[in-house]
């Protein structure tokens, strides 16, 4: 009996049964440990915190605009606020902006003036006239990985190459050649990361993974003086 | 394009309660506002895929459970690394009951409820402070609605045991 009115008191303390019943020590405890609410100045405060931390994860407008014509084909460069965000010559306008856009919970709108200036430094690239690029960079599709590795690869210069082990070693994961060659392969912003300045540690090109692939990137490193001959 | 533009919304909405829950669960206002971050932003990342007719709200307090429960091991692994500053990386003026000291009774118990199985003291939690049905708690916890509600009075039958193993010197009410 004694049993079975502290288990109909413990259904109407968890609110599964109607009724009144006396608290006992450990209920009263348990409610005085853990019924009050959140404080509401704390709560606000809380939730404009993270609202903030939102804001810093989510993405503003993404612009995006193309280079019809390009040494390399048709070519499509996506920035936001922060930098240049994506660049793609392997696909169709609608292939870019349909992978993109579900990736960055975005849409994506076309703005020659927004994508001017990215636009303007690769065209210059491509042709010769410039060496480097000087765009602000927006990584927020890669992790922390592949961060490391994009820009492992930022950092060989113009005219020179790298092996997916060297990557490796400068990151300071000397076995993970394979996972570097995958990072590199997914780079949202190829030519800008010059990822074809990374070469297989027996010096054949490895892969690449824009249009053409190996052929393109043979194509990159011979207007940076690299001169390969390739075979395939 | 996607559902994505009223996930403002759900923070206003929800932030407030799961704050509360996730202080409840973590007995640590800053530990749990960390958290709150956290369950957001891994909430937003994966909202694109969650289908239009979900729960959002359970589906949020799933992410915190298992938020919270991350946030727990990596306390208990420094805890273990940093032994002796575990007084301080506790601060009890920073508790759920601000600026009331608590009984020595009271800190009995909230060992006690720190050292429930993480799904019993969610299931506990959840059900009488945070107010939900069996029916949606089985889903946050992953487990039936029976399984939730079994959770929540093991949780007080654990309580109660574990309160009575070392009982009150000064002689107090039996727990």
């Amino acid at each position: 009996m004694v049993r079975q009115d502290r288990e109909s008191a413990l259904s109407v303390w968890m609110g599964d049964a109607e009724g009144a019943a006396p608290l006992n020590n450990l209920l009263r405890g348990l409610d005085r440990l853990l019924a009050a609410e959140a404080d509401p100045a704390a709560a606000e405060a809380a939730r404009r915190r993270v609202h903030q931390a939102l804001d810093a994860e989510a993405p503003g407008p993404i612009y995006y605009d193309s280079l019809s014509t390009s040494p390399v084909g048709p070519l499509y460069v996506a920035v936001s606020d922060r930098g240049v965000l994506a660049l793609d010559f392997t696909g169709s306008e609608a292939e870019f902006v349909g992978r993109l856009a579900p990736r960055l919970r975005a849409s994506l709108r076309r703005s020659a003036d927004k994508a001017g200036e990215a636009l303007e430094q690769l065209q210059a690239y491509l042709a010769g006239r410039r060496t480097a690029f000087d765009l602000p960079l927006d990584l927020r599709m890669t992790r922390e990985f592949q961060r490391q590795v994009l820009m492992a690869a930022l950092k060989i210069p113009r005219g020179s190459v790298a092996t997916y082990g060297q990557i490796a070693s400068r990151i300071g994961r000397p076995r993970a050649a394979r996972a570097v060659g995958q990072a590199l392969g997914h780079n949202p912003l190829p030519i800008i990361i010059p990822c074809h300045r990374v070469l297989a540690s027996d010096g054949s090109l490895g892969g690449y993974s824009g249009r053409d692939g190996v052929r393109t990137k043979a194509r990159l490193l011979e207007l940076e003086g690299v001169r390969y001959d390739w075979h395939w | 394009m996607d559902s994505a533009p009223d996930f403002g919304g759900l923070i206003d909405l929800h932030s407030s309660e799961l704050l509360a829950y996730l202080t409840r669960l973590l007995d640590e206002r800053q530990a749990a506002e960390d958290c709150l971050q956290d369950v957001y932003l891994r909430a937003y990342r994966a909202y694109s895929r969650l289908p239009a007719e979900a729960n959002r709200r359970a589906w949020l307090y799933r992410i915190a459970t298992n938020v919270a429960r991350t946030a727990w091991g990596r306390r208990g692994r420094e805890a273990a690394r940093a032994a002796p500053l575990d007084d301080e990386a506790r601060d009890p003026a920073a508790t759920v009951e601000d600026g009331l000291e608590r009984s020595e009774q009271l800190v009995r118990l909230r060992a006690a409820v720190d050292a429930l199985p993480h799904k019993q003291r969610a299931a506990l939690i959840l059900r009488r402070y945070q107010g939900l049905a069996y029916e949606a708690i089985g889903p946050i916890l992953g487990c039936s609605p029976e399984a939730a509600r079994a959770n929540a009075y093991q949780a007080l039958k654990r309580l109660r045991s574990l309160m009575a193993a070392a009982p009150a010197e000064d002689g107090g009410e039996s727990w």
